[in-house]
């Protein structure tokens, strides 16, 4: 209000300055001040620190043993992970996010909403426990399924190894699909399978050159978030592996509860650094694929 | 017509919830009939669920989790709401430079945040568990921003402020009481969103040493895990009771209101 009226006169420079700093930004500040100081000042810290050797000088050294035996190990299983679990939570999800959006009623789309913001959002002791009650030695799935002579336990499968935490992993990556693809098929207008129908395609053709080159990005971006997703879990690889499957995250939480030591201080935050890059590598695609795909989904 | 093929049956909608159905509960019931045995009698009881609940830590640590996710909620809708309000009225040079602040934390792995929070902040602020509603509402933050911007986008937002403006409201008092009331359907939605998130922590909690309400089940399961079973239960029931209130209080027509 009061800079408004200030805007009508012919203020001096510096007051120009002023008014245009209290217009233009001091607004923001306590936003900015919030996301500088809790998120912006520790990851710029965590990256200058990455580069110090143990008598704070520059170094690489970080790096270089970041990518060396055992944390390479851990970062192809962080990112086999990630990528299998994306994959195979990918297309079932879509689908199901699909048949949800275009045929279930506006209540049972609002109560899978909810349901799948819960279940995404699960992990660490309490799903490890859902795992064990269903496939563990004594699970209900895994006597059932001996009964019909697959007897699981046979051989080196357990929740802890690769494949059962792979299994686990989808229990969140479903709803995530679930939910971030559902926007994408909420905007594909009935009016242009109509469209496509009046002018002679069958619902075969409209699929072919209409509905999956439409989704066809989302879907990628949203397999590239589910990949972010699976490859930096932690909580629930804490819960199920006692030290037998070497993952990133997991390293990275040993170097910082210090129940690990390395002859290098810094070793846990150049792995974190790595992560970041990794990550980023994911995230930055999605982000981009839905700013553009944001332009034909508004309504 | 609409209505009609609402009602009819619907085979591959019913096989997708039959199938997601199946993965979903199955895990989930399994491990709740564990949490209902009672070994010592061999039968089903709620002994488990009694032990919890009567446990002191157990209110310590729910009322301790949920004033973190209160006062996450709190800085959501004092500075976040507010200051989106202001970016989408004034067209701020400063708008594109928040939208992708916000959606960084996307790109960040929790556990190098985790990393980062730890060699960065002061004493002052690491001795205080007030630091993790702080550290919660960045994690939130891509998720908020993006809810509470579909909000925003979808009323016409200009016309309803210079409206309460010119009838003699105050900035504080428009978007009290005219702008969140009319974008309370992606105001509750970011709530929700926010406050489960917050519930549900554990990472940045652990890695950080603080003890809430997830991280104190790990610790019992060390000496009742039918006990834990119980309390992981509740920690999956509680927070999607608590979202099914919210987003049962939100009128229809706000949530679709972009269709």
């Amino acid at each position: 209000m009061t800079s408004q009226v200030i805007e009508g006169g012919a203020p001096s420079r510096g007051r120009a300055f002023l008014t245009s700093f209290m217009k233009n930004i001091l607004p923001a500040a306590p936003l900015l001040l919030i996301v500088g100081f809790f998120f912006l000042f520790p990851i710029t810290r965590l990256i200058y620190v990455s580069f110090l050797s143990n008598d704070n000088t520059f170094t690489i050294d970080n790096f270089k043993t970041a990518i060396q035996e055992p944390y390479r190990t851990g970062f192809i299983n962080s990112i086999k992970i990630g990528v299998f679990s994306a994959a195979i939570a990918a297309f079932p999800g879509a689908l199901a996010a699909y048949f949800i959006e275009t045929r279930g009623s506006s209540k049972l789309r609002r109560t899978i909403a909810v349901m799948s913001g819960v279940l995404a959002n699960t992990g660490g002791v309490p799903l490890a426990f859902m795992f064990y009650a269903a496939l563990g030695i004594q699970g209900y799935l895994t006597k059932a399924l001996k009964y019909l002579g697959w007897d699981l336990y046979s051989g080196t499968f357990s929740l802890g190894s690769f494949v059962g935490l792979l299994i686990v992993y989808l229990y969140f990556q479903l709803p995530l699909m679930v939910i971030v693809f559902s926007p994408a098929i909420v905007s594909l207008r009935r009016e242009w399978s109509e469209a496509a129908r009046n002018l002679g395609a069958s619902q075969f053709n409209y699929w072919i050159r209409i509905g999956i080159p439409l989704l066809f990005p989302s879907f990628i971006a949203s397999f590239l978030l589910l990949f972010a997703s699976g490859f930096s879990a932690y909580a629930t690889a804490n819960a199920l592996t006692v030290g037998n499957l070497p993952l990133t995250p997991l390293q990275i939480g040993g170097l910082l509860d210090g129940n690990v030591s390395a002859a290098q201080l810094n070793l846990g935050k150049a792995l974190g650094v790595v992560m970041i890059v990794i990550s980023a590598c994911a995230v930055i695609p999605y982000l981009a694929i839905q700013r553009r795909s944001a332009k034909w989904q508004k309504r | 017509m609409a209505k009609a093929l609402r009602i009819k049956f619907q085979p591959p909608l019913a096989i997708t919830l039959l199938i997601l159905g199946f993965f979903v509960f199955l895990p989930m019931l399994s491990a709740f009939e564990y949490s209902i045995r009672t070994p010592l009698t061999g039968g089903y009881g709620w002994t488990h669920y009694i032990w919890a609940v009567t446990e002191e830590d157990f209110l310590h640590y729910i009322l301790r989790s949920m004033w973190l996710a209160g006062v996450t909620v709190l800085i959501t809708l004092f500075v976040l709401v507010p200051t989106m309000t202001w970016l989408h009225l004034s067209n701020s040079k400063v708008r594109g430079l928040i939208d992708g602040l916000s959606l960084l934390p996307l790109v960040i792995p929790v556990v190098a945040f985790a990393v980062g929070a730890q060699i960065s902040f002061p004493e002052f602020v690491q001795n205080t568990v007030l630091e993790l509603p702080f550290l919660y509402f960045v994690l939130a933050l891509p998720y908020a921003y993006r809810s509470l911007d579909i909000g925003l986008n979808s009323i016409p937002l200009k016309t309803i402020t210079e409206a309460a403006r010119s009838a003699g409201a105050n900035w504080l008092r428009t978007i009290t009481s005219v702008i969140i009331p009319v974008i309370r359907g992606s105001v509750m939605a970011t709530i929700a969103l926010t406050f489960a998130l917050s519930l549900g922590e554990y990472t940045l909690t652990v890695l950080l040493h603080w003890d809430t309400f997830p991280t104190w089940v790990t610790y019992v399961a060390q000496d009742n895990i039918l006990g834990a079973i119980a309390i992981s239960m509740m920690s999956l029931i509680i927070p999607f009771l608590i979202l099914t209130v919210i987003t049962l209080f939100v009128p229809e027509r706000t949530i679709q209101g972009r269709k």
